[in-house]
């Protein structure tokens, strides 16, 4: 199992997950341990598999060949009561953060909260709703409808959604796509004041390089569906491999380009 | 279906949310409803008149309006309206958020779709469309008996002497079935292009299509089968 974090504790892994659609190999003996309350980032191409990998961690997409385990259980032979059990334990931050536009945004934060939390009374959760909404840097946003925010409050409000049940692993789902400069940076600095007042355990997908070196202590990269490197932030910044240098040097050609040579530099070296 | 029918077997159904979907689909359908039955009604009565005249039998329009109007075309129109309305919509709000992911993150929050989703509207509908059908037999014949006397200058007890014969009480419970299965009919049609819903705009569209042009198809189809049954 390739875990870069030695003998970290590892609470998600995946065992030679394979997942195709239809004859598109978008996952391929991909072998991966994030470790627990650290911030692994996997980045890659877009297409990569990014997303379809996060999928796999709640039970959204199956492995087609493969072992996907979730504090210690199969997700494949999970049953839906196990499976909702596992969920309950995540949070997550969609690309677009899936917010319900019938709701308003205190509504939306405060969503989990009415489903599995119905012992706690009105006051009580608008308490919650605020205090979530004051660490996502909306205090008072309760009333605003869905449609009168921006992208970057968007982002904000489905991360104080995906943290409201006090979760064990919170999964980021491209937290910097449609964002200008700015913004992303103040996502990236938001997801670090999370890391440090809660304490548990990050998964990114991202392509934004600069963003992930910044927040995560663990990097993969996923190029063409398999896990190309993994390893400590700052032992995956020095990487040789090709493919992760020339992503590191964001040439958006690179990877692509430096395969395609790699593979045509083999057999002229053998 | 089983997947459904196991999520909701355990838990209670949103009552707030099955009483929003049937206020919503029930009153909100209701004046359009209206409409096309009272004009049912009355070119039933024209069309029932011109055929009988020539045969002497003008006087039986009751019977044809109650038999062709009550027992088939009232249910039917009742559930095509509500299939373009409330059918439609259910599957392109189930579309458009399957696209944004809003689906996914019901799933991920542990909340079952297809109780939050399906509970409510299949249950909402089921409510309100025996009693829409109710109401669109009374409109198609009301506006029937007023064209009828007013328009065709027909005796009016005559006429309802003779609607009366073609509609006997169990008719009313037939379409109360009646209406009840095509509520279920497009509820679950509805439902089911939504949540199949491929990506973008396109899917959307496809979606709504697909469910508005399968609940037709089968409304008629079940529509054959219930009248055999309840009067073959």
């Amino acid at each position: 199992m390739d875990s870069p974090a030695g003998t970290a504790q590892s609470i998600i892994e995946l065992d030679g997950v394979r997942k195709c659609f239809g004859r598109q190999v978008v996952l391929d003996d991909v072998t991966i341990a994030f470790p627990q309350n650290a911030t692994t980032a996997i980045i890659g191409p877009s297409g990569a598999g990014k997303s379809v990998l996060l999928k796999h961690l709640v039970g959204l997409l199956y492995a087609d060949e493969g072992r996907v385990s979730v504090f210690g259980t199969d997700m494949a032979s999970a049953s839906t009561r196990q499976l909702y059990g596992i969920r309950r334990r995540f949070g997550m931050l969609f690309q677009d953060g899936a917010l319900f536009d019938s709701l308003t945004v205190g509504e939306n934060v405060a969503f989990p909260l009415e489903h599995h939390m119905p012992q706690l009374s009105e006051e009580e959760r608008w308490v919650k709703v605020a205090e979530k909404l004051g660490w996502v840097g909306l205090p008072g946003f309760e009333k605003r409808s869905i449609s009168s925010l921006s992208g970057g409050q968007r982002k904000r409000v489905g991360l104080a959604r995906a943290i409201i049940m006090e979760p064990e692993v919170v999964l980021f789902d491209e937290p910097n796509s449609g964002l200008d400069p700015l913004t992303s940076d103040s996502i990236d600095q938001l997801i670090l004041d999370m890391k440090d007042r809660l304490g548990i355990t990050f998964i990114i997908i991202s392509h934004d390089i600069i963003g992930t070196i910044k927040v995560a202590d663990y990097i993969g990269m996923l190029y063409e569906g398999r896990l190309v490197e993994y390893a400590p932030t700052k032992n995956f910044i020095q990487s040789h491999i090709p493919v992760v240098r020339s992503f590191l040097r964001r040439n958006i050609f690179g990877p692509r380009d430096s395969l395609n040579q790699r593979k045509q530099q083999a057999p002229e070296q053998s | 279906m089983a997947d459904f029918v196991r999520a909701s077997w355990n838990r209670p159904p949103p009552t707030g949310q099955v009483m929003a979907e049937a206020y919503r689909i029930g009153v909100k359908s209701l004046p359009v409803l209206l409409i096309i039955a009272v004009f049912v009604g009355t070119n039933l009565s024209l069309q029932g008149y011109n055929a009988f005249k020539p045969l002497g039998g003008q006087y039986m329009v009751g019977l044809f309006v109650s038999m062709a109007g009550v027992r088939e075309m009232a249910p039917v129109i009742a559930a095509a309206m509500i299939a373009a309305k409330a059918g439609t919509e259910m599957a392109t709000q189930i579309a458009v958020m399957r696209i944004r992911e809003q689906i996914d993150a019901l799933e991920v929050m542990a909340v079952d779709p297809l109780w939050f989703l399906v509970t409510p509207r299949l249950l909402g509908i089921a409510l309100v469309l025996p009693a829409l059908t109710i109401i669109s037999i009374f409109a198609t014949l009301l506006s029937a008996y007023l064209v009828a006397v007013w328009q065709l200058g027909l005796n009016g007890a005559q006429f309802l002497s003779f609607a009366r014969e073609g509609l006997a009480p169990m008719d009313l419970l037939y379409c109360v079935i009646k209406g009840l299965c095509f509520g279920i009919v497009i509820a679950v049609v509805g439902c089911f292009f939504g949540f199949k819903a491929g990506r973008g705009p396109e899917g959307v569209g496809r979606a709504t299509n697909g469910a508005v042009v399968t609940m037709s198809v089968v409304v008629v189809f079940l529509n054959y089968f219930l009248s055999e049954l309840f009067y073959g």
